[in-house]
């Protein structure tokens, strides 16, 4: 863990810094925009808490993907789980009216079933007709997208409105904002929770980790890998689809709109790259990446960098980070091994050729 | 070569200031144990990887090559351990690739060269037909192409890199003769190898390498097999374990003709039926591919059985899964880097593999949750019992050497003490100190009253563990032969199926048709 984490600050730094040199390549004040990425995320409570609120969906779609990568199944399925996940938790939101202490829970596991669903059909064409979970995840996300969008632009969509979007949802299922916290947050940290103890202490966890490093060592060793593959799937699943459904429940909204997924999703797997599918820092880099994307307004209100320099930030995040892990391993024992060899010279040079004289 | 030095990134000195020199002409074995410095000597001298420091001279030159393709257009040529051949193409494609005689617009011109490689065949009394697939000939006469493809590239200087390894006795004979015929015919040949018997048979000159120095270099006249194996080790070595006779109880495995069809329809396994008894060593010889790899398969539970039934500890477990069956076995398979360890992962959650759905003492309160403290205290126990050097358990296995790892596997698989034990190929590539514990362990298993079923490519292994010895040959068993009763070559011929197959065996097979 230690040695991880020495990389990714380096990193983050050196992107950091980079960033600062292309923002003064480009004509804008560095440092000032800076101040204005943070203060905007961070430094009120006003943007701390949107800070939050946008780092719900990511934390989940970065589970969702550490959960898959790591158990070596491919699912980059997350986009058609997270919007399937929310079209679920609509129609039961908009079907059902309970009072809020059974209908958040329900709406919860709706929503985690709804993506557990969609991305149980690839598990179970791979398990039946060895289809490779790859391309039936990718293709099932167009799927989603256009069975989503058929739902809102025809039966389900709201008449009063002039475009693709739902009704909202009985009240019952809006998850509490308190003094501008969104309660959706506490959803997605106690999924994390489970999530960690899952993934780093139980059985299947182990199992899950160890398929993921060598499936071939865990099937030897008793692991019964189609089962752990399917459960790896189905979590996964879920976990998108409740970061979809969440968007419904929580914020001020609380109906389907067209373009909802927008790119938590692909965000997901990329923070899930960056974090080397360790649950920790998936959870911290979610919460960095939130940090960048809130900021990137505020930055664009105050100095009127575009908003999409976000974009760059997290784009040389994950450059750096990801090529640093490998560089600097090799870095530093290049460097050791250059040492060896020095103190191996040295040494034969001390000791004469007394060795040699022994030879047959 | 000179002061050869070869650091592997970060701190491995694979070679320690190493001298060589090697005559024009002559045979020079190379030998040492496993991790030696052999084969990195020679992959810097075909230039394979370069040197950190030091210089190779060629003919008084100086020489630094970049890639093999180089050092074989000067002449120096390798024939590696694992053979580079493409089985779907004929012996004389094979030959010629990577060097074909390309005409006008690229069409390949055979009329020159054919007759050239057939030349080539004759004038060495190689003995192999060109126009037959590589797939369809034996390893013996794969590795006859692998030297062919160098004297189609003019080599003078040969490096044998272990040769002999996937060869049966009677083709390792074959392939001294032919060594010492290319030898008399100019060429000079290195000849790497820790079998001190074929060094002392073939060699003029020999060069003892240890921990990536070189120790020694003598001519091979008058030299004893003890003395060569001390320069080797550093130490005395005993050549075999000492056991006590075994004294077999009840019967703790037993396979009752066992049949396994591959996905090709081949039949891969026919008719095996074997038992093991408490308190015994049974060892299956068998050249490699010959059904061995298909048994262990199907005795684990990774592969299903055609037909026929598998019975571990009186309990029948044909139709178990691997983890039911691995609660009355254990099970230490050939390649620790491929089914015996996640190379990344800590040694920790690599000794807890198979104990953690079966051992209750890791577990935590919680009985789907594993107490890391618990997998610790479980690691260090091993580590303390089987003599693991280890730096810390929260380290990756992969920072462990070769030996260490292999006593990783067998601790953690002899911890879930059961009565039956597979070993498969145990101590291969380990180095003769880690091989004398591992047997040892087994050994100690054995009296501790488990039953053993042994399957290994090396004889000796073979020889000094086993009670009984079972040949396999094309999927089936063709004879049971008692160690101190056989010879090797007697083994040779029936895991060549020179020997027909033993009266007992063929009564077998009349009954499965």
């Amino acid at each position: 863990m230690k040695k991880q984490v020495l990389p990714a600050l380096i990193g983050i730094v050196v992107a950091l810094l980079a960033g600062l040199a292309i923002l003064w390549a480009q004509g804008y004040p560095p440092l000032q925009s800076y101040a204005a990425l943070f203060s905007y995320s961070l430094f009120s409570k006003f943007a701390f808490f949107s800070t939050l609120d946008k780092a719900t969906p990511l934390i989940l779609t970065g589970l969702s993907a550490a959960v898959g990568f790591g158990s070596n199944c491919v699912n980059l399925g997350q986009p058609g789980q997270f919007l399937i996940g929310a079209i679920a938790v609509t129609a039961f939101g908009i079907a059902v009216d309970l009072p809020a202490g059974l209908m958040i829970p329900l709406s919860i596991l709706v929503a985690l079933a709804a993506g557990a669903c969609w991305s149980g059909i690839a598990a179970g064409l791979r398990r039946r007709f060895k289809m490779d979970e790859f391309i039936t995840t990718l293709m099932l996300n167009f799927i989603a997208d256009y069975f989503t969008l058929y739902l809102i632009s025809g039966p389900m969509l709201d008449r009063r409105m002039y475009s693709p979007l739902t009704p909202m949802t009985n009240p019952g299922a809006w998850l509490p904002i308190w003094n501008g916290f969104g309660s959706a947050f506490l959803v997605a940290i106690a999924a994390f929770a489970v999530v960690s103890v899952l993934w780093n202490r139980s059985k299947i966890g182990y199992e899950w980790r160890a398929m993921g490093q060598n499936p071939i060592f865990s099937r030897t060793g008793g692991c019964r890998n189609d089962s752990a593959y399917l459960w790896a799937m189905l979590l996964s699943g879920a976990l998108a689809g409740l970061a979809g459904g969440l968007m419904i429940m929580g914020g001020m909204q609380h109906r389907f709109v067209k373009g909802i997924g927008a790119n938590y999703a692909w965000d997901g797997v990329m923070i899930a790259i960056v974090a080397n599918n360790n649950m920790v820092a998936t959870g911290l880099y979610a919460l960095f990446f939130s940090v960048l994307q809130t900021g990137a307004m505020g930055m664009e209100l105050e100095t009127s960098v575009p908003s999409e320099f976000s974009l760059v930030l997290q784009a040389i995040v994950v450059l750096f980070v990801v090529a640093s892990r490998e560089s600097t391993r090799m870095l530093i024992n290049n460097i050791a091994a250059e040492l060896r060899m020095r103190r191996a010279r040295g040494r034969d040079k001390g000791m004469g050729d007394g060795r040699h004289a022994s030879n047959g | 070569m000179d002061s050869i030095i070869k650091v592997y990134p970060p701190d491995t000195l694979a070679l320690d200031d190493v001298d060589l020199a090697v005559e024009e002409g002559e045979i020079h074995s190379i030998i040492g144990e496993n991790g030696a410095g052999k084969s990195t000597l020679m992959k810097v001298l075909y230039g394979m990887t370069p040197p950190s420091g030091g210089e190779v001279h060629f003919r008084g030159r100086k020489v630094r090559f970049a890639t093999p393709r180089e050092a074989v257009a000067s002449g120096i040529g390798m024939v590696h351990q694992e053979f580079m051949l493409i089985p779907s193409y004929t012996v004389y494609e094979n030959v010629i690739l990577g060097a074909e005689p390309a005409g006008r617009f690229g069409t390949l011109r055979h009329a020159d060269t054919k007759p050239k490689v057939k030349e080539l065949v004759d004038t060495y009394g190689l003995n192999i037909d060109i126009d037959s697939r590589i797939g369809d000939i034996s390893v013996g006469a794969q590795q006859k192409v692998e030297i062919l493809k160098l004297l189609y590239r003019d080599v003078d200087v040969l490096i044998m890199d272990e040769p002999t390894a996937a060869l049966t006795p009677q083709e390792a004979g074959e392939l001294f003769a032919r060594l010492r015929g290319l030898n008399k015919a100019g060429k000079t040949i290195i000849f790497i190898s820790h079998k001190l018997d074929e060094v002392l048979e073939l060699s003029d000159r020999i060069t003892v390498m240890r921990k990536g120095r070189r120790v020694t270099t003598v001519d091979n006249r008058g030299l004893d097999k003890a003395e060569l194996a001390r320069a080797m080790v550093g130490r005395d070595v005993v050549f075999s374990v000492e056991k006590m006779p075994a004294s077999p109880g009840e019967i703790v495995f037993e396979a009752r003709a066992l049949k396994y069809v591959d996905e090709n329809w081949v039949t891969r396994l026919e008719d095996v039926s074997l038992d093991v008894k408490r308190g015994e060593i049974v060892g299956i010889a068998g050249v490699e591919g010959n059904g061995q790899y298909e048994l262990v398969q199907l005795v684990t539970g990774l592969l299903p059985a055609e037909s026929g039934q598998v019975f571990i500890g009186g309990h029948d477990v044909t139709g178990e899964d691997v983890m039911a069956r691995r609660k009355l076995m254990c099970y230490v398979p050939q390649d620790r880097k491929v089914s015996g360890s996640a190379q990344n992962m800590s040694l920790v959650d690599n000794a807890i593999m198979t104990h953690h759905r079966l051992n209750p003492q890791i577990e935590d309160r919680c009985e789907a949750l594993l107490s890391s403290g618990r997998c610790r205290a479980f690691t260090s126990r091993l580590v303390e019992d089987f003599g693991v050097l280890a730096p810390q358990l929260d380290a990756p296995i992969s920072s462990l050497s070769g030996g260490n790892q292999q006593k990783v596997v067998v601790g953690r698989e002899f911890m879930l003490d059961t009565d039956f034990i597979l070993l498969d190929q145990p101590t291969r590539g380990l180095d003769v100190g880690s091989i004398e514990y591992v047997q040892k362990e087994i050994v100690r298993r054995r009296d501790a009253g488990a039953g053993c079923l042994l399957i290994s490519a090396d004889l000796d292994e073979l020889f000094s563990l086993s009670d009984r010895i079972l040949v396999m040959s094309r999927g089936r068993i063709v004879a049971e032969l008692r160690p101190e009763a056989t010879t090797r070559e007697e083994i040779g011929e029936y895991m060549l199926g020179a020997k027909e197959p033993q009266e007992a065996w063929r009564v077998r097979e009349g009954i499965a048709k």
